[in-house]
């Protein structure tokens, strides 16, 4: 297999490592060092994939982030591939695979190219919006035919393999692109006792300095690279991050980089992170991102072969590859002489220079000249020949304003075109803060616009393009950057080490403002003239847009799908709006420009998810007693991120038969539930009480010490958002009980009020949640299991229900709290959580006489609907008021002061009768199990739709009753008990329920009280 | 019923002893300081009987400086808010710290013992800078995190109070639910440095 393409000498590749790769099936070799197109090309690749909507072979034509057509599918399993790369971006490895993307079923045969051959005219732009916008409800079915056609590579079907993870960083000056700017940028600021990082996309720091032959200091342009990378090395304030592409540039100078750890190595090498994602706050942020050649607009300009000039120079001078045999060269401008110099000093053939220029006499053009390389002047390459691979160009004179031919064509022979219609700064960065780009006629280009950031631009990217300017400009902004972040270089800096190399220049004269290349034919009849090859977006298309109406280059893009694909217009974009500006009679920045956003150049999710994944996606939390809970072969229900037991099942019973067994046992003997973790809240502070009063809607000037009350919340509008147990510890000290999940918004809540209504009382809250083990026992053996762990008097003489008090259980400091939310007698037991598993197992050990049995949150569910009380957020939605609960009993009818909620009841609506009412619900079928959500209607022979009139909360078998039951809102429900309502079900049956009181068992609560 | 009393800290089940008897060399040390006494004290800082009863009781100033700390032999006491300090103690004498300061203070304050609540993890190493950089997003260079400072913070998706006690030396102070979260979180972390567990 030979590199048909690669010279013999040169270029940045390790010639003695060869890394055998495969593309399309078939297997090339390149080098180390190679990109993906360098080693494609080398191996004389030319058709690399289709086009998106004419399917028309396509090839390389850049050497960077602009790369339209090789878009590959990457990897060799369903869990490594990575959709969409630029091969121009992609470094190669052993054993690397690779598919096009598009060109569906292949590259070489395309089902597709039928549709392109048949003509444009077939698919003007728009094609999508016009063709199958109707009937809209088929946009499904069309959708996967143009992706299937579109192909723009698949996700990897299995679970990522790699690691990922992210790192913050805080630096003085961040320095974006690390070519001759960026790093003389790096170097002052460093100098001047900065911290600063530097990165740069590409694997070696350098940019434009890697595949230049111009000197610096007399010496090539590695010397200067190596002594400034090792000098910033050596620097422990500078972290230098190749590989990494600055994705976005976001208020506060805050910056995205994603740092391509492994990918270079392959894609099997799973040790260690395999993508970083770097998330920096830079006091200053220096742009050096640099510009990247614009092509010109001509006839079959995407046929393989044509190419950007400055990526023919740097695969020739980076990577030893001359991608053809015969070149011709159109320009606008001296620098891209380059391209046709490098071409014919790698002895090869350059047919012909095409300036469009009147005539130029800088230096380049003498050393073309000294060369012998055939110059025509005023005149433009305005066709191409061939298919898989360009045959041959159509050159014609251009008439004096650039936008007619005359005369005749001239047929040259060649096999690769290379194209140069200036530089466009790299802009991308600069607009993600919302800063609008202004452009330059000098320039001819957009440069950043004015910015909020602490911002500053250097080089290419401010049109600064001739090499001493630009390492002139970075050592001085990066002196300017670090002095604006407050550093000032020591005594010992000596000034003239920040003085740039001599660089040997070149004389150029002026480049001319050509993006469109005329034809004899007008646009919509000329051949297609692509402007964004990956949308096959063409000059006629926009022209064709203008035409219809789309004036506005926003409505243009939209309209054309310019700009719309993975490269995000970084080729076509200023071709595009030029057209459209000449087309509509304007000048560019009348039209203006699109505003690019991050991402710069796709990022894999991984990074962006980082180590956030799998059991780290989101914390789990846990109680001190969980180990015992995983012995005792509990299963786990999520209650926010707390892990609570849901069930313990033993071994072959159903869930239900689970259930039946821990309810019956908590009602007949005992049982225990881990109750740590309800939210618990330390009130401390003389005006505690009083701060109660008005949280709650009941009274608490009458609680004494010793005693607890059940409290419920409600926000200004009257609503019910959290109850629980509030306790008196002290005169100035409460312990209050929230729900699980509401518990940081309850302490928020009163943090809330007290800070900005009543700053004046005196109360202090802080969080104990975590501190609490707590441990429920429940049922009528409850007393005699605590009995035997505490020498403490838990009679219900000396300890009645609804009180606490301190004692100590199994050795352990605790508080006893009896309060009941199954309705059987309880007792609440807290412990200091490092004391919890000891505790709790002390109590399993006194219980085990009385067949003591663990129990959930299931259970806990079914033991309290049955004495119906209520659980926020399940009977409760945010729309129920204390009253429509049926609680009027909890809200306070002589407080002194007001209290949160109590004007809104007074709102007629929240005094309606048919507000939605809580109520029981007992179903015809005693052994049918309502469910939960079902909506509830009054008479069963409607037609649809329904009137609808309340829903099911909470519905459940109870072992206990003998029968199934439920919870339920329903429209004046209290005033309806005994009446039926009916349950039309998702299967169309109907299901009749009666009305009922929502306590179900022990109505008079004779059994928590003894 | 036995009479042992059995103590265990939020991360008694990464099982500490048995990894500190790997003897790994990693470029992240940690060791968990368990089963300390853990105070949280509210008080106003311009009630100078408030200061002085909290000096008597300690022997140590409250720091009042935003995001300070101080300490002696058996106590630190971190600054949280303007009118909030975390007290760490001898574990096992939270109790009669309790009692005293109550005893010593006057006007409007609160203690609240949460030694149940959270636990402290230190974190030194080579590498322990990274490992923070990871997890934090909090500037670590030392001139804006210098020894003895104290941050409240995000920690990956949990929160912390972290104290720098030297170039290489922080204290996490976790709260026990997440314990073990963040226990995960620094095994994955630390994973390309290698994790030295300590006693």
């Amino acid at each position: 297999m030979k590199q048909i393409n690669r010279i013999d000498n040169g270029g940045r590749i390790n010639r003695q490592k060869t890394l055998v790769f495969t593309f399309n099936n078939k297997t090339y070799q390149g080098f180390e060092g190679d990109t993906l197109a360098s080693a494609l090309l080398a191996n004389g690749v030319d058709v690399v994939g289709r086009s998106f909507k004419y399917s028309r072979p396509r090839g390389i034509v850049t050497a960077d982030a602009q790369e339209p057509n090789a878009i590959f599918q990457v990897g060799s399993t369903q869990a490594t591939t990575i959709p969409n790369p630029r091969a121009t971006q992609t470094e190669l490895y052993k054993n690397l695979e690779c598919h096009s993307t598009n060109g569906w079923p292949n590259v070489d045969f395309d089902l597709m190219g039928a549709v392109g051959k048949v003509g444009g005219a077939a698919m003007p732009p728009g094609f999508y919006y016009k063709t199958f916008m109707f009937p809209q409800s088929m946009w499904m079915s069309y959708e996967k035919i143009i992706r299937k056609g579109a192909g723009l590579g698949c996700s990897p079907q299995l679970p990522d393999p790699d690691s990922y993870d992210k790192l913050h960083h805080h630096c003085d000056v961040m320095v974006v692109g690390a070519g001759p700017a960026g790093l003389s940028a790096a170097l002052s600021a460093a100098r001047a006792g900065a911290r600063v990082i530097i990165a740069d996309e590409q694997n070696e720091l350098g940019g434009s300095l890697l595949c230049t032959r111009q000197l610096l200091d007399g010496q090539t342009a590695q010397v200067w690279i190596d002594k400034t990378i090792s000098e910033l090395a050596q620097n422990k304030n500078v972290i230098l991050l190749p590989r990494s592409t600055v994705f976005g540039y976001f208020d506060h100078n805050y910056i995205g980089i994603n740092e391509r750890r492994s990918d270079h190595v392959g894609e099997l090498d799973h040790n260690g992170t395999r993508q970083r994602l770097h998330k920096v706050r830079a006091k200053q942020v220096i742009l050096a991102t640099g510009a990247h050649e614009r092509p010109l607009v001509y006839g079959n300009n995407d046929v393989p072969g044509c190419m950007l000039a400055s990526a023919i120079s740097t695969y020739i001078n980076r990577y030893a590859v001359v991608p053809g045999k015969t070149l011709a060269l159109m320009t606008t401008n001296d620098y891209a002489y380059k391209a046709a110099l490098d071409w014919h000093d790698a002895g090869r053939k350059v047919a012909l220079i095409v300036d469009t220029r009147a005539s130029s006499d800088g230096d380049m053009v003498k050393k073309a000249l000294q060369r012998g390389i055939n110059i025509v002047f005023g005149h433009a390459i305005i066709d191409v020949k061939g298919s898989k691979r360009v045959k041959s160009v159509e050159v014609a004179k251009l008439n004096d304003t650039a936008d007619k031919v005359v005369g005749a064509t001239v047929s040259y022979v060649c096999d690769t075109v290379a194209s140069s219609g200036g530089w466009s700064p790299v802009i991308h960065l600069s607009s993600h803060t919302g800063s609008r780009p202004v452009w330059r006629d000098d320039v001819q280009g957009f440069v950043p616009g004015k910015t909020v950031q602490a911002q500053h631009a250097c080089g290419g990217l401010q049109g600064v393009y001739n090499l001493s300017d630009v390492l002139k400009d970075g050592f001085s902004c990066g002196a300017i950057a670090a002095k604006e972040a407050g550093k000032v270089h020591g005594n010992d800096f000596d000034d003239h080490l920040n003085i740039s190399p001599a660089v040997d220049e070149f004389s150029e004269s002026a480049p001319m403002a050509l993006f469109h290349i005329p034809h004899f034919k007008p646009t919509s009849r000329a051949p297609k003239q692509f402007v964004d090859y990956q949308n096959d977006v063409t000059a006629a298309g926009i022209e064709m847009a203008n035409r219809e109406g789309f004036e506005s280059i926003e409505h243009v893009k939209r309209y054309t799908a310019l700009g719309f694909g993975t490269d995000q217009g970084k080729l076509g974009n200023i071709n595009g709006m030029a057209i459209t500006a000449k087309s509509l009679g304007k000048t560019i920045p009348e039209t203006g420009t699109t505003i690019f956003r991050p991402m710069y150049t796709p990022v894999t999710f991984g990074a962006l998810a980082g180590s956030d994944v799998k059991q780290l996606f989101d914390p789990a939390r846990f109680t001190a007693m969980h180990s015992w809970h995983l012995v005792n072969g509990a299963e786990f229900e999520d209650v926010g991120q707390w892990k609570r037991p849901w069930y313990f099942p033993h071994p072959g019973e159903t869930m239900q038969q689970t259930l039946r067994r821990e309810c019956l046992a908590t009602r007949n003997s005992v049982g225990i539930l881990d109750a740590s973790t309800l939210g618990k809240i330390d009130i401390q502070g003389k005006d505690a009480r009083e701060f109660l009063n008005r949280i709650y809607t009941n009274p608490w000037s009458q609680l004494a010490v010793g005693k607890c009350r059940y409290g419920v919340m409600c926000k200004e509008d009257g609503m019910v958002f959290d109850d629980g147990v509030t306790s008196c510890i002290n005169e100035s000290r409460f312990l209050m009980t929230t729900t699980t999940g509401g518990a940081p918004g309850v302490l928020a809540w009163l943090e809330l009020w007290h800070q900005t209504e009543w700053p004046e009382m005196e109360v202090y809250f802080s969080t104990v949640t975590d501190h609490w083990a707590t441990m429920t026992i429940s049922g009528p053996n409850s007393r005699k299991v605590l009995e035997k762990i505490t020498s403490a008097d838990v009679s219900n003489e000396a300890f009645p229900y609804m009180g606490w008090i301190p004692a100590q259980v199994a050795g352990v400091k605790a508080r006893i709290f009896r309060i009941s939310f199954t309705g059987e007698l309880s007792f609440e037991i807290n412990v200091q959580a490092n004391y919890g598993l000891h505790t709790w197992e002390a109590v399993i050990a006194a219980g085990k006489e009385f067949n003591i049995t663990p129990y959930g949150t299931e259970t806990m569910h079914v033991l309290r609907a049955e004495k119906g009380f209520i659980i926020i957020g399940q009977d409760t939605d945010g729309s129920v008021t204390p009253q429509d609960l049926d609680m009027n009993w909890v809200v306070g009818k002589k407080k002194e002061f007001s209290y949160l909620g109590k004007r809104s009841w007074t709102r007629i609506d929240n005094q309606r009768n048919d507000r939605k009412q809580l109520v029981g619900l007992k179903p015809k079928d005693p052994n049918f199990v309502l469910p939960e959500g079902a909506q509830i209607v009054f008479e069963k022979d409607q037609a649809i739709p329904m009137t609808m009139v309340g829903h099911v909360t909470s519905s459940y078998f109870s072992a206990c009753l003998g029968y199934s039951f439920a919870l339920a809102v329903i429209k004046g429900g209290i005033e309806r008990k005994g009446q039926s309502v009916f349950l039309p079900l998702a299967d169309g049956t109907t299901v009749e329920a009666e009305i009922c009181s929502s306590v179900f068992y022990d109505p008079k609560g004779a059994r928590q009280n003894v | 019923m036995s009479n042992l009393v059995t103590l265990e800290s939020p991360l008694h089940h990464a099982d500490f002893s048995s990894l500190a008897a790997l003897n790994i060399e990693g470029g992240v040390i940690l060791r968990e300081a368990k089963l300390l006494g853990h105070l949280n004290l509210r008080g106003n800082a311009n009630n100078l009987d408030f200061l002085n009863g909290v000096k008597y009781v300690l022997d140590l100033d409250l720091p009042l400086q935003p995001c300070s700390s101080t300490q002696n032999a058996n106590t630190t006491i971190m600054w949280l808010s303007p009118d909030e300090w975390l007290l760490i103690v001898e574990g096992g004498s939270e109790a009669a710290v309790e009692d005293k300061l109550r005893q010593s203070l006057s006007g409007h304050f609160a203690v609240s013992d949460i030694s149940g609540a959270q636990t402290m993890l230190e974190i030194s190493g080579k590498d322990c800078l990274q490992l923070l950089q990871k997890s934090i997003g909090y500037d670590l260079h030392l001139d804006s995190f210098p020894i003895n400072k104290v941050i409240g913070t995000a920690l990956a998706k949990s929160s912390a109070h972290i104290r720098r006690t030297g170039e290489q030396d922080f204290q996490l102070i976790i709260r026990r639910s997440f314990a073990d979260y963040v226990w995960l979180w620094l095994q994955q972390s630390s994973k390309e440095y290698g994790l030295s567990v300590i006693l």
